[in-house]
């Protein structure tokens, strides 16, 4: 046995195991948790590789300990860095538990990064803005358009093993020059956007007027003379800013603007 | 005035599915509020209630996501809540429910993350003992417990909810509710604002004011504005591969394809 081991290793993974575990990785964010975070998905989606892998109980459950510590990363791109991942299991077995799993932390942040930014952040702003306004008048065609989009993305994630696995590493370190490119060029694509949400997204117009004696002069006018959406670019620079405060977490600036909100209602300012 | 016990289970069982459909089984959805409008909508078996209060509540949480395991508030949640009470008594009561209760949300998240230490240490210890199939199948208590995180709260609110609504809209000021349709149009400020923070924001300033004037002065839809900023994101990767080549012009051109 030991003699042809060479010969036998390389295809001990075949595509249905790899399809496997893809399938079985969608538990990604399930099990998250404060101690491993995504740990826990990685030897759910693995396991049943593994074991083929290591047919000895002591080696597997070595293997099993190993990826049951700390992993998180964007969950779709993730599958490329699980499917590298047993790939080199399966070539260099349990000598490299140990650069397994600093090869899944070295490149977690990487892919957090583009995935992230692409595809939790970007494409949600875009289709999620489109697909808002439509249906806010009874149009459900934003939001088929979007899901379109969601089972294209879904069809490619469903791959991500293989790929992973076929490129091993390769893929990271040949095609990591253009993939700050394309993170690059997203932002561009998201800040233009985002540039154009303020105005759209955030209705406010000024309720207030000045009185001088009998006569009144509304503000809103004025402003708009001044800059068009100034009162939500102010708002938003000032969220933007509080951000910045570590003691300022989400939760409490949403809670602050709906105080804020209450209080400017109160006295008839803002609408 | 009240749901049928077949609308309040399908509800329930809605954000069950949300859910674990949000943390990755199988992650189409992630509790984008516009969706779950709509299926809301046609569950309560008024679909254009469901397109109305999904496209505000998708508004408001826009750029709110969670990265990194970070806790935000469940504005899906607030979908269901605020649309299933919606057609009952307006979309603005339907709200007044579904936003507090999906900033619970946070909290709820923030729980079902310690449990699920748990269940994950238990997994390890059968993994030491070569319990192999239960170490597997135990794992499945955690995308439980997120899937009951918001089922619960969504079942309290349309059993106990209608009469709580009213109760609550009969004795409440009008600041209230005025204020809450306010915040509901400062809200997308946050999202932004976080957009902003994820973004290299001080870098590109510049397709920042463009996106803004071509908006705010001229008036673009959202979808005119994203193939503008296509063009200009695909002009920039055009010059970096461009300035690449030329910087190792002579050695290591990938001439595949």
């Amino acid at each position: 046995m030991n003699n042809s081991e060479d010969t036998q290793q390389s295809n001990i993974i075949t595509k249905k195991d790899l399809r496997r575990a893809n399938r079985r990785w969608l538990m990604s964010v399930c099990t998250f948790n404060y101690q491993s975070q995504q740990g826990a998905s990685v030897v759910y989606a693995l396991s049943p590789s593994l074991r083929k892998i290591y047919k000895d109980d002591e080696d597997y459950v070595e293997a099993l300990n190993n990826h049951f510590q700390y992993f998180n990363t964007q969950p779709w791109l993730a599958s490329i860095i699980l499917g590298a991942v047993l790939a080199m299991e399966e070539k260099q077995g349990k000598e490299v538990q140990r650069a397994i799993q600093d090869f899944k932390i070295g490149i977690m942040g990487p892919l957090a990064g583009i995935g992230d930014s692409l595809l939790m952040v970007l494409i949600p702003t875009i289709f999620g803005s489109i697909a808002a306004y439509m249906a806010k008048e009874g149009n459900p065609i934003g939001i088929i358009l979007w899901f379109i989009i969601i089972l294209i993305i879904f069809f490619f994630r469903m791959r991500c093993f293989e790929f992973g696995y076929k490129q091993g590493m390769k893929v990271i370190t040949e095609y990591g020059q253009k993939l700050t490119y394309i993170t690059e060029a997203a932002s561009v694509l998201g800040l233009t956007v985002i540039g154009a949400l303020i105005p759209s997204v955030i209705n406010l117009k000024v309720l207030a007027k000045f009185k001088f004696g009998d006569v009144t002069m509304e503000i809103q006018p004025l402003i708009d003379q001044i800059l068009p959406s100034l009162i939500p670019v102010l708002i938003t620079f000032i969220v933007y800013k509080l951000l910045g405060y570590r003691r300022m977490s989400v939760t409490k600036i949403i809670f602050l603007v709906i105080i804020f909100a209450m209080i400017l209602a109160r006295f008839g300012i803002l609408a | 005035m009240s749901f049928t016990v077949l609308q309040v289970i399908l509800i329930t069982l809605l954000a069950f599915i949300k859910h674990i459909d949000y943390y990755g089984i199988p992650m189409l959805f992630v509790n984008y509020p516009v969706f779950w409008g709509l299926f809301t909508g046609i569950i309560v078996g008024d679909v254009n209630t469901g397109l109305v209060v999904g496209g505000t509540v998708q508004l408001m949480a826009l750029g709110v996501s969670g990265f990194g395991g970070s806790s935000v508030p469940d504005y899906g949640t607030t979908t269901i809540i605020a649309t299933a009470i919606g057609t009952k008594m307006g979309i603005e009561a339907g709200l007044a429910l579904g936003i507090p209760v999906g900033m619970l949300g946070v909290q709820f998240d923030v729980i079902v993350k310690i449990l699920n230490g748990f269940v994950v240490k238990k997994s390890q210890e059968y993994a030491n003992k070569k319990e192999f199939k239960k170490m597997n199948l135990v794992l499945w208590i955690c995308p439980i417990l997120f899937g009951l995180s918001a089922a619960i709260p969504v079942f309290i609110s349309l059993t106990l909810g209608t009469t709580a609504v009213n109760f609550l809209l009969n004795n409440m000021p009008t600041w209230f509710i005025s204020g809450l349709t306010l915040a509901g149009n400062m809200l997308p400020a946050v999202g932004i604002a976080m957009l902003l923070r994820f973004m290299p924001l001080k870098q590109y300033i510049n397709y920042f004011l463009i996106g803004f004037v071509i908006s705010a002065f001229l008036k673009m839809p959202v979808i005119g504005v994203a193939i503008v900023g296509f063009a200009l994101a695909f002009d920039l990767y055009k010059r970096r591969e461009h300035e690449a080549s030329l910087n190792i012009s002579g050695g290591g051109d990938n001439e595949d394809e």
